[in-house]
């Protein structure tokens, strides 16, 4: 799983969110460290739903503009799960190689 | 206007071009993809341009980046789109859509192989060889070895035939296919120029239209039920045209002086062209009655075209000379060989593309007219 999705699926773990909600998320889970743009925000969630891991939810209008919430599915939490745990046993080795084991990683 | 008054419409003017920017930008996306979230994009990315703290050239910058991110997404979307399409297609499974059409290309896809194998049993003189092995006629031979040039059709004609008849219909179409690519690179070798004679173009064209049957029609099983008498009548004419032309002509009806070596005395004598003719076209105006057969007919007019210029130079030696020796009306050249069988094809593309539209406008109005009246009742 590419970073952007995970982070994606990740912010919508919390709750259902709008896409400028989701961009805004995804940068504080990052620690700024990765800038989702509309383009990539959408291509992204445009994959994400014809996979069926994220789901279009209600729909308001704020200051005349239409915002369209997003919810992950079952099947999204369980693949992000799945993913959660490779990273977490991949971070172990590592850290119990580098000697970092019982220690921050 | 107080100064925050002009600051307020100034930003006004810019958050208006920028949202008139995305928008033509947007228009690089799918239709459907637009529909469903062209507005919410563009709420996202004036939302993201309007955060506070951002200084004007950082504000530039990040327009520009969005702008760049923007274009990168619509090609995403769309090769994704692209990749899904390539997957989900069956290769090789697109027919012809119009019932009729479908039908003759059926037909043809069981004639078309049979007079493949026609033609390369007559090319390499295997009847006279069977005849000169059970008569002892001194006079039918078997050709000399074969070249490089002939290999496509010796090995291709009774490969398609088999193949057809073992109901393969994309393979056989496939092998017919590669023979006619066979022919035609044995044609373009320098050394084998004398290859593009009028009997190869038709064998060229014949095994392109044997392809195309067999790839866009439901195939043999289809053509068989649909062959009825007059269609095997037409079959057989066929037949007979092919081996009267190479075989049956100057033995039966021709002068018999001429000798098998040239070109002129492997084509059969006037009067059994004359035979032939009567033949085929009594029988093809039999078929013109069904439209089917009138489709079928014009397919199979694509390779017999070059045939036209196989005869009038045959008609020249018969009418002003000894075969092969009169100069003839009109001296065959690969562009005239070749270009109008594609015409013809073209126009049978077209024709039927044109017919389809004027079907589905019919269905169209049918359609809007229907629940029109219903209202109306």
């Amino acid at each position: 799983m590419q970073e952007p999705t995970f982070l994606i699926l990740t912010a919508l773990a919390a709750g259902a969110q709008h896409g400028y909600g989701i961009m805004t998320d995804v940068t504080r889970i990052s620690e700024g460290r990765v800038r989702l743009r509309a383009g990539t925000l959408y291509a992204a969630l445009d994959r994400l739903k014809a996979d069926g891991l994220v789901t279009s939810d209600k729909e308001e209008i704020v200051d005349g503009r239409l915002r369209r919430y997003y919810r992950i599915t079952d099947e999204g939490a369980a693949e992000l799960a799945t993913e959660v745990r490779r990273l977490r046993a991949n971070a172990a080795v590592a850290a119990s190689r580098l000697g970092l084991a019982g220690g921050t990683v | 206007m107080t100064e925050p008054q002009l600051s307020r419409a100034a930003g006004a003017r810019t958050t208006r071009r920028m949202e008139n920017w995305y928008r033509r930008l947007l228009t690089l996306y799918p239709k459907d993809h637009r529909r469903e979230h062209a507005e919410e994009m563009v709420g996202v990315l004036l939302a993201a341009a309007g955060q506070e703290g951002v200084g004007r050239a950082q504000r530039l910058g990040q327009h520009v980046a969005d702008s760049a991110d923007l274009i990168g997404g619509a090609l995403r979307i769309r090769g994704r789109m692209a990749l899904n399409r390539v997957k989900r297609a069956r290769w090789l499974s697109w027919k012809v859509r119009d019932a009729r059409w479908s039908d003759a290309l059926a037909v043809v896809s069981v004639v078309a192989p049979l007079l493949l194998l026609v033609a390369a049993l007559t090319e390499f003189r295997i009847p006279q060889a069977v005849a000169s092995s059970l008569t002892g006629h001194a006079h039918w031979r078997l050709s000399e070895t074969l070249t490089l040039a002939d290999l496509p059709m010796a090995v291709g004609a009774p490969g398609v035939t088999v193949l057809a008849f073992l109901r393969l219909r994309r393979l056989a179409g496939l092998g017919a296919l590669a023979t006619a690519i066979g022919q035609m690179a044995a044609g373009a070798v320098p050394a084998m120029a004398g290859y593009a004679s009028p009997a190869v173009a038709f064998t060229v064209l014949l095994s392109c239209t044997a392809a195309a049957a067999l790839l866009l029609s439901p195939g043999p099983d289809r053509g068989l039920a649909l062959l009825t008498r007059s269609g095997a009548a037409l079959v057989g004419a066929s037949a007979l045209i092919l081996g009267g032309f190479s075989v049956g002509g100057n033995v039966w009806f021709g002068t018999g002086d001429a000798g098998f070596g040239d070109f002129g005395g492997r084509v059969a004598g006037l009067p059994a062209d004359l035979l032939i003719a009567a033949v085929l076209v009594t029988v093809a105006a039999g078929c013109l009655r069904a439209p089917v057969s009138r489709r079928v007919l014009a397919l199979l007019a694509i390779p017999v075209i070059p045939y036209v210029f196989l005869w009038q130079e045959k008609l020249a030696g018969d009418l002003f000379g000894q075969p092969g020796t009169a100069a003839p009306l009109i001296p065959s050249s690969i562009p005239l060989l070749y270009l109008p069988p594609l015409l013809l094809a073209c126009l049978i593309v077209a024709g039927t593309w044109l017919a389809r539209r004027r079907a589905t406008g019919r269905a169209d109005r049918v359609g809007s007219s229907g629940p029109r009246s219903a209202v109306s009742a």
